[in-house]
């Protein structure tokens, strides 16, 4: 809840610099290792935004995928099974590259 | 019209903690987030540390539970500084929680810092609270899968604490399979296994701090 209660805060943040412009549509990226599960988000922005001056706002969620990226090939893979080696090249020297991801990534505002 | 944005969700806290961060290394502070779910032994691995050490150490607790000092309590009898966060319901600490904890204390001086997080395995992971390591607390009367239903907190942690081994014994617990799954999620964790109650392992955490100051 305090993070869908942040979500509203950058809401209504970048809609203040955008001229109090009213946002109908927000984009989150939140990636598989933020520590966020998305319908549990969705569920508490949704009750929060009830009887808010945000109302009407709906949101858009996009997963980013746990990836890392292999030091030997440079390949940037995803993370399946839980196997940190590269998928390409097998190497076990990899490094974490996304899905801590927890972002707002565009806004739908209203034409003034 | 649609805005493009890269605005991370807990900037504000992302912020504060950075300042938090920034503050301890002028200072010399080491910060410890430690993490794990209720009763995995977060309060008696404090207990057992700050008992070693020698009382003119600079070490500080803030210690964070939804209600009730009493683990602060349970801290204060070794001497040292110790505060309870009690955060009214809020499952995790964040940094705006921990800067409000430290006013009024000579933070400047402290050489350790332990923050010990709300027991939770999920919320506390999402919240920097400007520390400059995180350790993650298991014990072997949960499951070795633990890793692996919470990628997010092992795949964040620098350190595995493996906690109360002196119930290996008597329970169906595989260590080697617990550590291997850490090592799947977070292949650089580092590890230490130890019992609060028979101290055994408690000299290779130590070890692991003294080495971070």
């Amino acid at each position: 809840m305090s993070i869908a209660a942040a979500v509203l805060d950058a809401v209504r943040a970048e809609s203040g610099l955008h001229g109090g412009a009213h946002a109908t549509r927000a984009g989150l990226r939140i990636g598989e290792l933020s520590g966020v599960e998305p319908e549990s988000l969705r569920f508490c922005l949704e009750t929060l935004v009830v009887g808010d001056a945000l109302e009407p706002l709906t949101f858009d969620f996009e997963i980013r995928p746990w990836t890392r990226r292999c030091r030997d090939c440079g390949l940037e893979f995803r993370v399946l099974d839980y196997n940190p080696a590269c998928s390409a090249c097998r190497s076990p020297r990899t490094d974490p590259a996304g899905g801590a991801e927890m972002e707002l990534s565009y806004l739908e505002l209203e034409e003034p | 019209m649609r805005v493009p944005l890269e605005r991370k969700v807990l900037n504000e806290n992302d912020c504060l903690a950075a300042a938090l961060r920034e503050r301890f290394k002028r200072n010399g502070t080491f910060c410890l987030n430690l993490i794990s779910s209720p009763g995995s032994g977060k309060t008696a691995l404090l207990e057992r540390t700050l008992e070693g050490f020698d009382p003119a150490r600079r070490v500080a607790v803030l210690t964070g539970d939804i209600q009730t000092d009493n683990d602060a309590r349970r801290l204060a009898r070794y001497g040292f500084p110790v505060r309870q966060i009690t955060t009214g319901g809020a499952c995790h600490l964040d940094a705006r929680m921990v800067e409000r904890g430290l006013e009024g204390w000579p933070v400047d001086d402290f050489e350790i810092l332990f923050l010990e997080n709300v027991g939770n395995l999920v919320c506390p992971t999402s919240y920097d609270l400007g520390e400059d390591a995180r350790a993650v607390l298991l014990s072997v009367t949960e499951g070795e899968d633990k890793p692996l239903k919470y990628p997010a907190t092992f795949h964040h942690a620098d350190l595995m604490v493996l906690n109360k081994i002196d119930l290996l014994p008597y329970v169906p617990f595989q260590a080697a399979l617990a550590c291997e799954n850490a090592r799947r999620v977070q292949p650089d964790i580092e590890i230490v296994q130890v019992s609060c109650t028979s101290g055994q392992g408690l000299d290779v955490w130590r070890a692991w701090l003294e080495a971070r100051l």
